[in-house]
């Protein structure tokens, strides 16, 4: 959902005031071309997509209606959906630790300075690559296929879907490691493993926590929706509620899922300050 | 006793440059010999392929007469880890205490598991305390690397490559990011102890007048070639001009 | 002669030990209760791989040209949300941004409601409004608009409490109004961010509307699901690759123009 946010962040800064005249204005005037194409396509967009307005107008007053039947909230059935929800939640921790635990290993290999071959580093990235830009939710029906319905096809697309971000980040982190700090133990005669156990892990370990919680956030986002398609946890609740008619108990639901993802987020933030200090 | 043997020293990187052309000479066993240069005239090339971090191009170097450029894994890692290497940037592991940084100096002993989990032996860790001792950061030792200053990462380093029980020193540029009293320091350590354990020190430096204090052997090199090779007192100015003079490239 | 480990050390290796012990029981929890074990993941990959390499394997090419449409209509659906949260997002960050609010209650409101837009999933957002105005791209559209808004006037106000407030106190002091220090000061230091966020938000929408049709937003998600069920996993397979690439492309673009922006 928000994969490359915390990279992204850092971008995203304001123009340094220290830059020629010169130079500023070449800039402006490309943001002043982005703006009008993107006016342009936004135009040319809303033709393409022939929306039918009158349906707009009609589905907003429906809206409203819609929403006053979603009132109030249901609480009757909150034993089967804390369940629910706890389910998503254990969805999310099984699948983003697996994904932990096999990007752990195959950072080693593909992270250029550490892999055993230039190869290997490539294919494995490249591979991550691929996994991390199909959707989640586009591997959990191709696992739900597979292997049924149930929490085990949303377990299997998060892993899957966190093992392709978490290579790279991972990698990325060692790649950052001093070149000279590897070969200073490489000096004293230690072997490919005693470099990785003795000096690699402990010096990227706090990144690695940090990605691996950032992780099991969007993980968590991911798991409260999955069940949407069939794949267990709060999500298939939601959508079974909805096809009952049932409005007042989704409306319940999709208030636990924004508590869910929202106390996540708040804790997660909470427990990345608290690795900063260890 | 020669305890290294270095002929036809030849290394030319991927790039194209000739960092080290047809290089040849000795290190007796005791020796205190310093290498000095103008920067990229390939002073530390020569430090690394002894210890060969850089594979040489061709030519030879005898380390207690096994030949280094050819060894097998095996072999290497048998080879290095009686050769304590000491560099500009510490290189410590930030993150681990300092004892433990000292303990590294292990691992090439270890077999390659017990050393990935961190099993250092009693033995081990006594003589680890002792070697902090004798750089005098016992306080420290359960402190992170990275909280130490610059001089005192510096002394962990050394102590690092004591606990090899090395029969050769290698440090290359071990005081350029240091402020003149604590390079002092530091090169009284590193001279001190050589010279009470009768190890062999080969020391990179750009600072003559430092090299002059403690070398028992001067080696200067430009541009890839040893252009000087005799005792402190033998190094006069012109030399030390000739060898800090940059070559016109044709 | 050997200090012992101070009581600081001990009390962070008490800490750690803590987390560590408390997420492996979180972890053991989950695993007893979603019934997961390794043959069980070790047999699902396997069928997985006999799945997509069996059974989804080739793609159909044939298949492509009935998918270029509704691949279409995804990128406008998503490039249309984003122009529309973002501007949305523009008016709402100046109310959001401490420093630049009419009024802290103001802030908060526009704050809170914010965080919420984001927090609720863009495919609870589609089911919702299914229901109001039936499947297809309307839904999808909005479900994005709602989504976008939030996280954009999140990021819109950060921008702009990072400002410099040294030119926009010089504007203020030659007596200019708000809407003229807002528009000579402010918009100048902080659009090229705006439409970098701008741009990677568009970047996550393609992301999320190749999704969001599965549940009927409309759009290459709605066309591959219905694939799927249809049994036709050649052409899902060819949607999948589809996906892909529109994915793929459209990362590309958006960090290249990004790259130049900032």
């Amino acid at each position: 959902m928000k994969e490359n946010m915390p990279i992204n962040n850092n971008i995203i800064t304001s123009p340094s005031k220290t830059e020629p005249p010169r130079k500023k204005t070449k800039r402006d005037r490309f943001l002043t071309g982005i703006l009008i194409f993107g006016g342009l396509f936004f135009i040319f967009s809303l033709i393409q997509l022939n929306l039918d307005y009158s349906r707009l107008i009609s589905g907003t007053s429906k809206l409203f209606s819609f929403v006053g039947h979603m009132m109030p909230p249901d609480f009757s059935t909150w034993e089967k959906v804390i369940g629910a929800g706890l389910e998503s939640l254990q969805i999310a921790i099984v699948g983003t630790s697996i994904g932990v635990v096999l990007a752990l290993f195959l950072s080693f290999l593909a992270a250029e300075n550490l892999s055993p071959h230039r190869t290997i580093s490539w294919m494995i990235k490249g591979i991550a690559a691929f996994v991390r830009a199909i959707p989640a939710l586009i591997w959990v029906l191709i696992f739900i296929v597979a292997v049924g319905m149930g929490p085990f096809p949303g377990i299997l697309a998060l892993a899957f879907n966190s093992l392709g971000m978490l290579v790279k980040v991972f990698a990325q982190s060692i790649e950052e490691i001093d070149d000279g700090v590897l070969e200073a133990m490489r000096s004293t005669g230690a072997s490919w493993m005693q470099v990785i156990f003795q000096g690699v892990i402990p010096t990227v370990l706090t990144a690695y926590m940090s990605w691996s919680i950032f992780r099991l956030e969007i993980d968590f986002r991911y798991a409260t929706i999955l069940g949407m398609v069939g794949a267990g946890g709060i999500g298939w609740e939601l959508t079974s509620a909805m096809r009952m008619y049932r409005l007042e108990e989704a409306s319940f639901i999709i208030l636990v899922i924004f508590l869910m993802v929202f106390t996540v987020e708040v804790t997660g933030n909470q427990l990345k300050k608290m690795i900063q200090r260890i | 006793m020669e305890i290294l043997e270095i002929q036809n020293l030849t290394k030319i990187y991927k790039d194209g440059t000739t960092a080290l052309r047809d290089i040849s000479f000795n290190v007796k066993k005791g020796e205190f010999a310093i290498i000095i240069g103008s920067s990229g005239a390939g002073k530390s090339t020569i430090l690394r392929s002894i210890n060969r971090l850089v594979q040489p191009t061709s030519g030879s170097i005898l380390f207690q007469n096994k030949e280094i450029t050819t060894s097998s894994k095996g072999e290497l890692r048998k080879i290095r880890r009686e050769m304590g290497m000491i560099f500009q940037g510490f290189h410590l592991i930030k993150r681990v205490s300092v004892l433990k940084n000292v303990l590294h100096g292990r691992l090439g002993y270890m077999n390659s598991f017990k050393g990935a989990i961190g099993a250092f032996s009693k033995e081990d860790e006594e003589a680890a305390w002792s070697l902090l001792e004798r750089v005098g950061l016992t306080d420290q030792a359960y402190k992170r690397a990275g909280e130490l200053s610059g001089g005192q990462q510096q002394r962990v380093a050394i102590a690092r490559a004591l606990a090899q029980k090395p029969a050769l020193i290698l440090a290359d540029e071990p005081i350029a990011s240091l402020d003149p009293t604590t390079s002092e320091t530091i090169m009284n350590y590193l001279y001190q102890i050589c010279h009470e354990d009768g190890i062999t020190c080969i020391v990179n430096l750009h600072q003559v007048e430092v090299a002059k204090r403690y070398a028992t052997r001067i080696l200067g090199v430009q541009q890839g070639t040893i252009i000087f090779d005799g005792s402190a007192t033998e190094l006069s100015d012109s030399e030390i001009q000739h060898i800090y003079q940059k070559k016109l490239v044709v | 002669m050997k200090p012992s480990i101070n009581h600081i050390q001990k009390r962070k290796k008490i800490q750690t030990i803590l987390i560590i012990g408390l997420f492996a029981l979180f972890l053991s929890w989950s695993l007893i209760d979603t019934g997961f074990n390794v043959p069980k993941l070790l047999n699902g990959i396997g069928e997985t791989f006999r799945f997509i390499f069996i059974d989804m394997f080739p793609p159909n090419l044939s298949s492509l040209k009935g998918f270029m449409g509704p691949a279409l209509d995804t990128v406008y659906m998503s490039f249309v949300a984003m122009v529309i949260s973002a501007i949305s997002a523009f008016f709402l960050s100046f109310i959001a941004a401490y420093n630049l609010t009419p009024h802290p209650t103001l802030q908060y409101a526009v704050r809170g409601l914010a965080s919420f837009l984001q927090s609720i999933p863009a495919l609870v957002w589609v089911l919702v409004l299914v229901a109001a105005y039936g499947l297809g791209l309307i839904a999808g559209t909005i479900a994005l608009t709602l989504s976008g808004t939030g996280l954009l006037t999140r990021s819109f106000a950060e921008i702009l409490e990072e400002i410099d407030m040294g030119p926009v106190e010089a504007v203020q002091s030659t007596g200019a109004s708000w809407i003229q220090v807002i528009g000579q000061a402010v918009v100048p230091q902080v659009l090229p961010g705006m439409v970098g966020w701008s741009l990677y938000k568009f970047d996550l929408n393609i992301r999320e509307a190749a999704v969001i049709g599965m549940v009927g937003g409309g759009g290459i998600g709605f066309a591959m699901q219905r694939s799927l069920s249809l049994f036709q996993y050649k052409d899902a397979f060819m949607a999948i690759l589809l996906i892909f690439t529109l994915i793929i492309g459209i990362e590309y673009l958006t960090n290249k123009v990004r790259m130049r922006l900032l």
